[in-house]
C-alpha cells in the first residue's frame, strides 16, 4: 500500500477510467431502474451521492479504529442510516420524485459501489482524499445515468427531463422507457464504450 | 376461494409477469455475472429462493410484532415507560432499512452454517453463492414490498399475512432462478457465436436481457385476466 | 464457522459477551450516535412527510366535486374523512370517503376507491354529488399502465368523460365514438386499462348509490 492513488487520481479515476458503472459493473440495479427519465436519474444520483461522500468521510475519519472483523457491519450501519436519511428528506421535501423511485431509494443501501469504495479507499485513506473518491465517483455515476436515461427519455417520449423536443411527428418508441429499453440502451451503450476503450488502449 | 385466488396471483406475477430480474431489475448482478453456466445459474437460484423466503418470513414477522406504529411487542415494551395511549403510537419504522440488511445478513450467515454442518450435499450445490448473497437487492427489494403492503396499509383487511408474504418472497426468488436459469443457457450456446469484441461480456448479456424482458411483457395483463376468470373480483 | 462452534464450548459464556462488547464498542457508540440523527430526522420530518400524503388525496377534492377552491370565501369549505363499510358477500368493503361542506352544506362526496388495472392496481378517487345520483369528477391517484398507452387513462381529456354520468345507468367501455349515455369511450390501444377503470367506478356506485349519507360513515376522531 506504498503508492496509493491522491485525491486528484481518485477524482479523475472515477469519472471515466474506473467509471463505477460502465468500467466497473456496479449499481447496476438502479442504473437499470430508475433511468426512464433525467430527472429520476438525477434524483438518484444525487441520493447515491449523499450516501457515498457521507459514509466515505465517516468511515475515513474512524479507519484506525476499524477492527478487521466487524468492517462490514460497520459499512453497512452507516451506509442504511444515511440512506434512511435520504429516502424520508425525499419523501419531505420531492413527495411525487420519492413516490416514483419508490424502493430504489431503499436499495441503495446494497448498492455495491458504496461497499466498495468504503473498501477500497475511504477504510485506507485521508478524510480528503476519501471526499474527492466519493465526488469522483458519484460524477463518473452520475454521467452514466444521465447518458442512458437521455437516450430512452427521447426515444421513449421524444422529450428531455420532461420537456418536448422532437417534432411532434416522432413516433414514441414507448419500448424504450419500459423495462427492455433499460436492458438494450445499457448493453448498446456498454458496447461503445468497450469499442472506444479498446481502440484508444490499442492505440496507445 | 378469494384468498386461494389472491395466493396464486400474488405467486403468478411475482414469478413471471412482475418479474423480479426482467421487470424490476433487482439481482442483476449475478444476472449478469453468474449466468455462465446453468449448473451455477440454478445453484444461485436455489440459493436466492432459500434465502429470499427466509428473510420475508423474518422481514414480516420482525414489521408486524416490532416496527410498525402499534405493533404488540414494542407497545408491550413501552408500556412500562409510557403510558398507554403514548406506546400505542411508538413508531419505529425509520429503523425498517437497518433492522432489514441486518436481518438478511444474519440470515445468510445462519442458513450457510447450517446448510454446510448438516446438508453437505446441498451446501456443495449452492453454499458457495451464498457469501454473495447479502448485497443481492432481490432480497432486501422483496422485504420492502412486504413493507409496502403492511404498514400505511389503509383498509386493514388488505393488509398481508405471513401467507401473502412468503408467497411473495419464495416465488420472487422462483422468477429470479427461471430468468438466470434461460439466461445461462442462452450463454452456453453463445460460446459457439462470433461476438463482436465490445459485446463480450456482460454487454451481449444485457442486450439478450432486454429481448427476454420484451418476451416476459407478452405477460402483462395475465393476472387481471386470471382475477377475472377465478372470479376474485 | 469452526471457530465459532469451538468458541461456544470454551469458558464461561458471560466473559465471553464481555469480550465481545469491548471489541464491538465501536459499533455500539456509532450506533447510538446514528440512532439520535435518525430520532432527530423523524422528529422533523414525519410530520411533513404526513402532510403530503393527505395532500395528494385532499388537493384532489374540490375539483372534483366541481369547486374552484380560488373562488371560494376562505374557510367556507370543510373536508371531513371517514370510513364507510359496505357488506360484500360475506365480508365487509371498505371505503375511505370525504365528506366535502360548503357553508355547512353537504357540497359532495369524494371516494377513494382501487382495483386491479391491466398491469398492476389502479387507486382512483371519484367525486359524487350529495346525492350520490351523478359522477362529478374522477382522479386517477395511482396507476402502473404502461405508458404511452394504458397510462392515458390518468390524462384529463379521458376522465373528463365521467362528469355528469348518472349512477342510474351502468357504465360500459365503447370503441370508437362515445354513444349513450353511458357510454365511455375506450383509450386507443388500451381497452382493458379503461374498462378496468369502468369496472372500479361501476363496483363503486353499485356499493355506494343510494346507502352513503352522512349517518352511515364513520368519521375520524368521534365528533360529528
Amino acid at each position: 500500500m506504498a503508492d496509493q492513488p491522491t485525491a486528484t487520481e481518485r477524482f479523475v479515476q472515477g469519472i471515466l477510467p474506473e467509471n463505477p458503472v460502465y468500467r466497473q459493473l456496479l449499481g447496476l440495479c438502479s442504473t437499470l431502474a430508475v433511468t426512464n427519465g433525467l430527472k429520476p436519474a438525477l434524483t438518484m444520483a444525487g441520493a447515491v451521492g449523499f450516501v457515498l461522500l457521507s459514509a466515505n468521510v465517516i468511515i475515513s475519519l474512524i479507519r484506525n479504529l476499524l477492527k478487521p472483523h466487524l468492517r462490514i457491519v460497520v459499512f453497512t450501519l452507516i451506509i442504511a442510516a444515511f440512506v434512511t436519511m435520504v429516502d424520508r428528506f425525499l419523501a419531505a421535501y420531492m413527495y411525487s420524485m420519492s413516490k416514483a423511485l419508490g424502493p430504489y431509494i431503499p436499495l441503495i443501501i446494497v448498492n455495491c459501489i458504496i461497499i466498495c469504495r468504503c473498501e477500497v479507499c475511504a477504510s485506507r485513506q485521508s478524510v480528503f482524499t476519501a471526499a474527492a473518491d466519493a465526488v469522483g465517483q458519484t460524477a463518473g455515476f452520475a454521467l452514466a445515468l444521465v447518458s442512458i436515461a437521455a437516450v430512452r427519455e427521447l426515444l421513449g417520449t421524444g422529450a428531455l427531463a420532461g420537456v418536448r423536443v422532437l417534432p411532434a411527428a416522432w413516433p414514441d418508441w414507448v419500448v424504450m422507457v419500459l423495462p427492455p429499453g433499460a436492458f438494450l440502451t445499457f448493453g448498446l451503450l456498454l458496447a461503445l464504450v468497450n469499442w472506444v476503450a479498446a481502440r484508444r488502449g490499442g492505440g496507445g | 376461494m378469494g384468498y386461494a385466488v389472491d395466493i396464486f396471483l400474488i405467486a403468478v406475477s411475482a414469478a413471471l409477469i412482475n418479474n423480479f430480474v426482467l421487470y424490476y431489475f433487482v439481482g442483476i448482478c449475478p444476472f449478469i455475472g453468474v449466468s455462465r453456466r446453468v449448473e451455477m445459474a440454478l445453484g444461485m437460484g436455489g440459493a436466492v429462493t432459500f434465502v429470499i423466503s427466509i428473510a420475508s418470513f423474518l422481514s414480516w414477522t420482525i414489521t408486524t410484532l416490532v416496527l410498525m406504529p402499534g405493533a404488540p411487542l414494542t407497545r408491550w415494551a413501552a408500556g412500562f415507560f409510557l403510558p398507554p395511549e403514548a406506546a400505542a403510537a411508538v413508531d419505529l419504522t425509520i429503523l425498517t432499512y437497518i433492522v432489514y440488511i441486518f436481518v438478511i445478513a444474519s440470515s445468510v450467515q445462519f442458513v450457510e452454517m447450517y446448510v454446510r454442518r448438516f446438508y453437505p450435499p446441498l451446501y456443495k450445490s449452492f453454499g458457495v453463492f451464498l457469501p454473495l448473497i447479502t448485497t443481492n437487492c432481490a432480497i432486501l427489494f422483496a422485504c420492502l414490498v412486504i413493507m409496502g403492503h403492511v404498514v400505511g396499509v389503509e383498509n386493514p383487511a388488505e393488509a398481508w399475512d405471513l401467507g401473502k408474504a412468503l408467497t411473495l418472497g419464495f416465488f420472487g426468488g422462483v422468477g429470479f432462478t427461471i430468468a438466470i436459469v434461460i439466461m445461462a443457457g442462452i450463454r452456453e450456446e453463445l460460446e459457439l457465436c462470433d461476438v463482436p469484441e465490445p459485446f463480450k461480456g456482460a454487454a451481449i448479456t444485457l442486450i439478450i436481457g432486454g429481448i427476454l424482458a420484451m418476451a416476459f411483457m407478452g405477460f402483462t395483463g395475465v393476472d387481471s385476466g386470471l382475477r377475472a376468470a377465478l372470479g376474485g373480483g | 464457522m469452526e471457530t465459532v462452534l469451538d468458541d461456544n464450548r470454551s469458558g464461561p459464556s458471560g466473559q465471553r459477551i464481555g469480550g465481545n462488547l469491548a471489541r464491538a464498542w465501536l459499533v455500539l457508540v456509532l450506533a447510538l450516535v446514528l440512532g439520535a440523527a435518525l430520532a432527530a430526522v423523524q422528529v422533523h420530518l414525519s410530520p411533513i412527510i404526513a402532510a403530503n400524503k393527505r395532500n395528494e388525496t385532499l388537493r384532489q377534492i374540490p375539483a372534483l366535486v366541481g369547486l374552484e377552491p380560488a373562488t371560494l370565501k376562505p374557510g367556507s369549505l370543510e373536508i371531513r374523512s371517514g370510513v364507510f363499510e359496505v357488506p360484500a358477500n360475506g365480508t365487509a368493503r371498505f371505503y375511505r370517503v370525504f365528506m366535502v361542506r360548503l357553508e355547512g352544506r353537504l357540497a359532495g362526496w369524494v371516494v377513494k376507491t382501487a382495483g386491479q388495472g391491466y398491469a398492476d392496481r389502479i387507486e382512483v378517487l371519484i367525486g359524487f354529488d350529495p346525492g350520490v345520483t351523478a359522477i362529478t369528477g374522477l382522479f386517477i391517484l395511482e396507476q402502473k399502465e404502461t405508458p404511452g398507452l394504458g397510462a392515458k387513462i390518468a390524462l384529463p381529456s379521458w376522465r373528463r368523460q365521467f362528469v355528469g354520468k348518472k349512477t342510474a345507468t351502468r357504465l360500459t367501455v365503447v370503441k370508437g365514438r362515445s354513444a349513450g349515455a353511458g357510454g365511455i369511450d375506450a383509450v386507443s390501444g388500451a381497452t382493458i386499462s379503461s374498462r378496468s377503470v369502468v369496472r372500479i367506478v361501476n363496483r363503486t356506485v353499485h356499493d355506494l348509490a343510494g346507502r352513503l349519507t352522512p349517518e352511515a360513515v364513520r368519521f375520524a376522531g368521534g365528533e360529528s
